[in-house]
């Protein structure tokens, strides 16, 4: 076996994080400050622009606001079963916090594995996951409950606190890559999975072949600088995966930061394109492509680069979504408009009747 | 001037001539003994169909709802028809969409581990058509010999691996749905995460109420390379109960965590002879997939943590045909009540796993105070109760008592902190108890995503919100120059 030095792992590098518009800034303290403030808002016609950890305000058209809400100081636990796995937590939790809380006693919620300073409800809102996906489904798929400030500051509940729920329709998921939509998510509950065992990070040459060949791998990411399958379970198991799969391996888990440059963007194809993806994206950008999953995060310069990505991920049934580009940028943050866009804007219109939250910032610039 | 009946009538012939135009004379029936078949689901209520149409196509869907709308005659969609909780049953007299020859399997595609199929493909068919190559359709009901994909979408059904796999939302990608005035859209697909809402993701286990499902993009599990599958008897439910609390406690999360009582093994065990414990007062079957040193592993824990419990004997399936056997005297256990009662009422609730012992407890209580015999099977890994009360239903005092021990329970299982159902759905069987689970305004929240989808309410009305439930009230003055 051949652990350490020879595996050349790929430098966490810390996610991006947008700088606070010059605007006032409120920081409710409690769901109910928030709900009034955002009745006032929708009364008085103000437009908030709504702020957790800004390592994902770079998503979708630029809010024209107003004021600067910001989640920080709903930052609770409210209530962690360990034995249920199910966490209930407010948005303005930090990622990593909660994370590190989960791992005392072996559980996760599957946040993303390098979030910087992004916060829970940050990430739910953005609709975005961590690498292991591969294996535990996207974050929407541990979404059990919301509970949401509406644009026009209603209190509202959806799902329960049990991990299995069919009771009325799933705003859970509804919410979950709403970018304020449907209002200001308040909290959630988060289903947990165990982490048992031992971890291993494996260099591998080709990683299409390592994600079809491995039982549920919990990923496999390809950067410019290698390929890795990350593997945990029964030590025995681990390590005689590992060294089916070439050998050059190191205990525990080193994952990834986000690619950065002048235009970071997320190539979502589907999983028997992300070899052919890569291929795509031009030398001199940096990438992390999840195997199994579909989605390539790509960053470099030009314009036009993003926009032959985009038509090429577009002709192959998949979207472009542009996560950070420059201010002057002339490409569109989320390409063509997906279908059912009338109903959308009436579902926003139904929650956020004056659009106060977030406007224009969806697709269509709902 | 004809009486409100007779317009009626006179309605319902136009709309079948109209319907014919489409569909021809052969698949709209109009014949009072499929309407009388066609309004009822595997539950207890009944209603009525004002005609029933066989749609092949996404076109002749989009065409039939467009014509019910000038009708203003509502739609309900249905696969099957097993599901419990009175999705498919129309409330008022409905164009019935019979989605069943909607059967076809497209594109499978084991390099995406996907496949492209019709609502009316038969749950267990997928599996069979794809096993050979290696995958599965992971929600696995105990009606999946009988029931459609489109029956699963509509449900977000479940079923005894969705602990480890997740429901039915977990494994579908993508959806082409029929929406008001017959516009047919494709949301989701096989690549992650499409821009906007997750117009798919609500669109599951909404019961039909917001559009109807033409075509289903699934996800295919891989199978696993191996398989434990093991028995407990135990004492008492609540030692069972216990196991399965500690199991989770312990960081496993196993595929199936089943548990059976002694009322329902005896039942099984009459009819199949698959060699359950008979005299235990519960029985735990416990499965776990995986590779081979993770099973063994894995098995040799929840061994330990059932004779931690008590339990009075263990066994492992030594091989496929005793697995086979232990999970068909499970997937069989409605069947076998058929002995007992001419009738069953079967519950579906959901408790979180660290309550499943107190809640066991009482619900036996529930049974026992109104002096209704009870038999329980059900998904103990993930809290979702199954009790099952067998009654003959022409006894009309024992149906009253029926539904009043039921309600109890459900009320029991909230109070817990758990939910009205886990897999069955709302329907029209638990409409009127959302307001157990809900405030005014979730119920509000909810009927703006109808009215959105819906707002002719033309798809299977009165179904999952109580009548009476709208969309918020705007108090809340909208500043001029807003847009709504």
């Amino acid at each position: 076996m051949t652990t350490g030095d020879t595996v050349r792992l790929v430098e966490a590098t810390t996610p991006r994080t947008a700088e606070l518009p010059p605007l006032e800034r409120v920081s409710p303290g409690s769901r109910e400050e928030l709900a009034s403030l955002l009745a006032e808002a929708s009364a008085s016609g103000r437009r908030l622009l709504i702020w957790g950890g800004g390592t994902h305000q770079g998503i979708g058209y630029p809010v024209e606001a107003d004021l600067v809400v910001d989640t920080s100081r709903l930052d609770r636990i409210i209530s962690w079963e360990p034995d249920d796995l199910t966490l209930v937590v407010e948005a303005g939790a930090r990622v990593a916090e909660i994370e590190a809380e989960l791992a005392t006693k072996g559980q996760t919620a599957v946040l993303p594995e390098v979030p910087g300073g992004a916060t829970v409800g940050g990430v739910v809102a953005a609709g975005v996951s961590g690498y292991r996906r591969c294996r535990y489904g996207p974050t929407r798929d541990r979404m059990l409950e919301v509970t949401l400030a509406t644009g026009d500051g209603r209190i509202v509940r959806g799902g329960g606190r049990v991990v299995k729920n069919v009771s009325g329709y799933d705003l859970p998921r509804l919410a979950t890559g709403s970018l304020g939509g449907l209002g200001v998510i308040v909290s959630v509950c988060l289903k947990l999975w165990p982490t048992r065992g031992f971890r291993a990070t494996v260099e591998v040459e080709d990683p299409a072949a390592a994600w079809r060949r491995l039982y549920r791998p919990l990923a496999v990411l390809q950067t410019p600088r290698g390929s890795f399958a990350y593997l945990e379970g029964v030590p025995d198991e681990v390590v005689a995966k590992a060294d089916a799969l070439g050998g050059r391996w190191t205990e525990g888990h080193q994952w990834p930061g986000p690619p950065d440059g002048e235009y970071v963007v997320s190539i979502r194809v589907r999983p028997s394109d992300v070899a052919r993806a890569v291929e795509v994206i031009p030398a001199g950008w940096d990438y992390v492509a999840q195997h199994g999953v579909g989605e390539i995060t790509a960053a470099g310069a030009g314009s036009d680069t993003v926009e032959r990505l985009r038509t090429w991920a577009e002709s192959r049934g998949g979207w472009v979504v542009v996560l950070w580009a420059p201010p002057d940028s002339p490409v569109d943050p989320w390409g063509t408009p997906p279908q059912g866009l009338d109903l959308q804007r009436r579902l926003v219109g139904a929650f956020d009747p004056a659009r106060v939250v977030n406007p224009g910032r969806l697709p269509g610039r709902i | 001037m004809a009486s409100p009946g007779r317009r009626l009538a006179l309605g319902a012939v136009t709309l079948a001539a109209d319907l014919r135009r489409v569909l021809g004379a052969d698949r709209v029936s109009d014949d009072p003994l499929e309407r009388h078949l066609y309004g009822k689901d595997a539950g207890v209520f009944r209603g009525r169909a004002a005609l029933v149409v066989f749609p092949e196509t996404t076109e002749e869907v989009a065409e039939v709802v467009r014509i019910a709308e000038e009708h203003r005659v509502p739609v309900v969609a249905r696969g099957a028809g097993t599901g419990l909780a009175g999705g498919a049953v129309p409330e008022e007299p409905a164009v019935v969409v019979a989605l069943t020859r909607m059967n076809r399997i497209w594109d499978v595609d084991l390099d995406d581990r996907t496949a492209w199929v019709g609502p009316g493909v038969i749950n267990l068919d997928l599996s069979r058509e794809t096993s050979p190559h290696g995958f599965h359709f992971a929600p696995d009901p105990s009606s999946q010999s009988a029931c459609t994909i489109g029956g699963n979408v509509a449900n977000n059904s479940g079923g005894p691996h969705c602990l480890l796999e997740g429901s039915t939302v977990n494994h579908v990608l993508g959806l082409e749905v029929v929406l008001t005035g017959g516009e047919v859209i494709t949301v989701g697909g096989a690549a992650p995460d499409p821009p906007g809402l997750d117009l798919r993701g609500v669109l599951v286990g909404s019961e039909g109420t917001l559009g109807i499902v033409t075509k289903v993009l699934v996800k295919l599990t891989p199978n696993p390379p191996d398989v434990r599958t093991m028995l407990a008897a135990f004492g008492t439910v609540e030692d069972a109960a216990a196991t399965v609390t500690g199991i989770i406690a312990a960081g496993i999360v196993p595929a199936a965590l089943e548990i059976m009582d002694r009322a329902m093994v005896e039942a099984i065990e009459n009819w199949l002879h698959a060699g359950l414990p008979v005299g235990a007062a519960a029985v735990l079957l416990a499965e776990v997939t995986g590779e081979t040193a993770t099973v063994e592993d894995e098995a040799r824990t929840i061994v330990e943590i059932a004779q931690a419990n008590s339990a009075r004997e263990v066994r492992i399936a030594s091989d496929e045909a005793e697995r086979a056997l232990l999970w068909k005297g499970r997937k069989s256990a409605f069947g076998a009540v058929a002995q007992t009662a001419p009738d069953y009422y079967l519950h579906d609730t959901v408790v979180p796993r660290t309550r499943l012992v107190e809640t066991m407890g009482r619900i036996y209580e529930i049974a026992a105070k109104h002096g209704l015999a009870m038999m329980n099977v059900f998904h103990a890994g993930d809290g979702n109760l199954h009790p099952l009360i067998p009654f003959d239903s022409s006894d009309p005092e024992a149906w009253e008592k029926v539904q009043k021990a039921a309600d109890e329970m459900v009320e029991l299982c909230v109070r817990q902190g758990g939910a009205l159902s886990g897999e069955h759905g709302i329907g029209r069987e638990k409409r009127d108890l959302m307001p157990l689970a809900f405030g005014e305004d979730d119920l509000a929240a909810q009927a703006c995503i109808k009215a959105a989808f819906d707002p002719s309410e033309t798809f299977n009305p009165h179904k999952v919100l109580p009548r009476g439930t709208s969309c918020f009230d705007r108090a809340v003055p909208i500043p001029e120059g807003a847009w709504i």
